[in-house]
């Protein structure tokens, strides 16, 4: 075909920097979402072991949404659909201060929480119901069987699991590039349309998205092994 | 010690526990046996509440356990529970799974809490495996180190739900032996298991269970040598174990 | 809200059409669908590969697996987008190319499912059937895929579910389907985004909430009628 694969076109100078600048951002929405994916998904836990019926459907409910909804779409939602409904000097708010990144951090956060709470849920549930009766024969109460042996118990199980959301929510910083944000695969279309060498860019950012992601994977698998308890 | 007074219990539409009455004093070891589904482990679960009763009265030291009013908490660390499937806590060690109700109940101080835990643990024969993870221990020692973590909550009574049930034949002997150094000791406990002669040896009254009820009532040599009921007599038959 | 539905259903539904491409709920639908029928084939050769016993099979598979899962699915449509055209031949529209992404992609979750449930078969069916004298190739088409594929059902419906919400993704490359046709009616309505992707959201929640009961459905009937345990994976994509 004639083709010269050429990196140093595509690694030089500016262009090297979009890279470096979309690799932070992606770094940066990853971690900004995670925390608020976590804080939401204890929130969550919390709220569910309340024992009132309507809290139970509400956790149900927002579960359901943002595991049936496309993540596209809910980023959408967020992006275009919600500052409409502000009043108007929350709109310029957020216009001024990054507003796709924030909605797009909101977005991802708030959809990985619906997970990180199903994950956790399962770590709970499946630890047996006898764990918690021993607990409860020692004399303690509610709370301290669940703090003391049931928690830590599913904290455990339900690590994997977590560290494989990180992964997803890893992947899925990418979606923000449709509002504009300028991740990794937003520069590296802009390297791209700039430098017409469309095999190398793309070349670079796969490499990039790789190698922290089977970083991520080792992470799991090795956490994975450390954690696992020996059945009594 | 604890009085059961014409105790009822239904799951949904079959009955558990028919009008169930019995005592058991201070240092008394009563042993509960029959067949499977006869309430036996139903019986002795609802000592502590661990099972809820829908008629009559169960009584420790004089105290209804289902009143409202009561600590069930305080009553169950008064009161050692030693389930047949052990129900070890796998994310402690065997001397964490002792010191976890001693440090966060008892408000022992942790240096206090692992001496107390070492001599229980020694009580039972397992010192040396203090800081084994549960899942590294046999049949017959994790069931030791339950009934180590039940002891060194200083309780008046210990109950047993079938505490060899699950294990291999021959790591019950063990098992059986911290029993009877217990029973020796005074302690109040009520059995239900098929070692019948465990039963003969230890045992100060044997009850025996059908369908909810309690049918036979006796001391050991009475009950296994003349049984009056032809069902225990047909029940004892079939638990061919040799004398220990 | 209402209005916007009643004026644009059409719209929604399918598409530009008859002025233009089939879009909407029914390009989506028909991408996922196709989608997910092509990838079979290559989902169950990536798991036999995977499970198969010489290295080098194995660990390509492996690879492959790992690789597909270690990306962006919007890298995949990007590379695709830009790459298939250069393989077939002729210019390959938004349609295509994601149908083509979504292919690779979902045939590397799809064989996680299908080796899941594979692995998940108790030993004694392989060793009946070695007993028995039959081959590897026998034994794999007539007995132990049937039955992997039958317990992993609820995991495939829920794979199809996925399916159907990576489709969304097609906006990004104008691809007609409906979460684009939203973007078009946002386009000429522009005072009412927020009606107009709750009308989205919703459309997707109601097709993607019915299959996935679907999926719980079924995995209620298969645990009721096997004596044996059967593995559910949910492969998030």
């Amino acid at each position: 075909m004639g083709y010269v694969f050429d990196l140093r076109g595509v690694l030089s100078g500016q262009y090297l920097d979009w890279f470096l600048i979309g690799l932070a951002t992606t770094l940066a929405l990853t971690c900004a979402a995670w925390c608020l994916a976590m804080t939401m998904g204890i929130v969550l836990t919390l709220i569910r072991m309340i024992p009132f019926r309507p809290l139970e459907w509400f956790v149900a409910l927002y579960v359901e949404y943002h595991r049936n909804v496309p993540l596209l779409v809910q980023i959408f939602v967020w992006y275009f659909g919600v500052p409409s409904l502000l009043p108007r000097p929350a709109r310029q708010w957020i216009n001024v201060h990054h507003g796709e990144f924030l909605l797009a951090t909101i977005a991802l956060g708030l959809a990985a929480a619906a997970y990180v709470a199903e994950d956790v849920r399962s770590g709970i549930r499946s630890i047996p119901k006898a764990q918690n009766e021993a607990a409860r024969s020692i004399g303690f109460g509610y709370l301290g069987a669940m703090g003391y042996v049931v928690l830590p118990q599913a904290i455990r199980i339900a690590v994997p699991p977590l560290i494989n959301q990180t992964l997803l929510l890893f992947k899925n910083t990418s979606l923000a590039m449709a509002i504009g944000v300028g991740e990794l695969t937003y520069r590296t279309r802009e390297v791209e349309s700039y430098t017409f060498k469309t095999f190398e860019a793309f070349a670079v950012a796969t490499a990039i998205y790789l190698t922290i992601s089977f970083g991520i994977m080792a992470c799991g698998a090795y956490v994975g092994r450390r954690l696992k308890l020996e059945t009594v | 010690m604890i009085r059961f007074e014409n105790v009822d219990k239904w799951y949904g539409s079959t009955q558990a526990l028919a009008g169930v009455s019995g005592v058991v004093g201070r240092g008394e070891v009563k042993v509960l046996v029959g067949p499977s589904g006869c309430g036996k482990s139903t019986l002795i679960r609802t000592v502590t509440r661990l099972e809820a009763i829908q008629g009559g009265r169960v009584l420790v030291d004089g105290v209804d356990v289902g009143s409202r009013s009561v600590s069930i908490n305080r009553l169950r660390q008064r009161v050692g529970f030693v389930f047949q499937a052990y129900n070890l806590f796998p994310h402690l060690s065997a001397i964490g799974n002792i010191t976890l109700g001693l440090t966060k109940l008892r408000k022992m101080g942790k240096w206090e809490a692992r001496e107390r835990a070492l001599a229980e643990l020694a009580r039972v024969g397992l010192a040396e495996k203090a800081e084994a993870m549960p899942g590294k221990l046999s049949g017959g020692q994790r069931q030791r180190v339950a009934i180590a973590r039940s002891l060194a909550m200083d309780p008046e009574i210990m109950l047993f739900d079938e505490p060899t049930s699950a294990l291999d034949p021959e790591m019950v002997g063990e098992v059986l032996a911290v029993m009877k150094q217990l029973a020796a000791s005074g302690m109040t406990m009520i059995c239900v298991t098929h070692e019948m002669g465990f039963a003969r040896e230890v045992a100060d009254e044997i009850w025996f269970m059908e369908r909810g009820a309690v049918t036979e009532r006796g001391k050991p040599a009475d009950l296994i040598n003349s049984p009056r009921h032809p069902r225990l007599q047909g029940f004892l038959s079939t638990i061919s174990r040799a004398p220990k | 809200m209402l209005e916007i539905l009643q004026d644009n259903w059409l719209l929604f539904l399918v598409g530009q059409y008859p002025h233009g491409p089939i879009g909407g709920l029914t390009m989506t639908l028909f991408m996922a669908t196709t989608a997910l029928a092509f990838c079979f084939p290559f989902a169950i050769a990536l798991a036999l590969a995977r499970l198969s016993r010489y290295r080098w099979l194995s660990s390509a598979a492996t690879a492959i697996v790992h690789t597909v899962r270690g990306l962006p699915l919007i890298m995949f449509i990007f590379w695709t987008y830009f790459f298939s055209p250069l393989v077939i031949g002729r210019a390959v529209g938004g349609v295509e190319t994601l149908i083509i992404a979504l292919v690779v992609y979902e045939a590397a979750y799809l064989s996680e499912i299908i080796r899941a449930g594979i692995e998940g078969l108790p030993k004694g069916q392989f060793e009946a059937a070695a007993a028995l004298g039959l081959g590897y190739w026998t034994t794999t088409f007539k007995i132990v895929l049937p039955q992997a594929l039958h317990n992993m059902l609820p995991s495939m419906v829920s794979q199809f579910v996925s399916t159907i919400k990576e489709t969304s993704l097609g906006y990004v490359i104008s691809a007609h389907e409906v979460t684009f046709a939203a973007s078009q009616v946002n386009n000429v309505l522009l005072t009412q985004p927020f009606e107009v992707y709750a009308i989205l959201a919703l459309t997707y929640f109601v097709l993607c909430f019915a299959l996935t009961s679907l999926a719980r459905y079924i995995e209620r009937r298969i645990s009721a009628g096997r004596v044996v345990a059967t593995p559910v994976v949910t492969v998030a994509a």
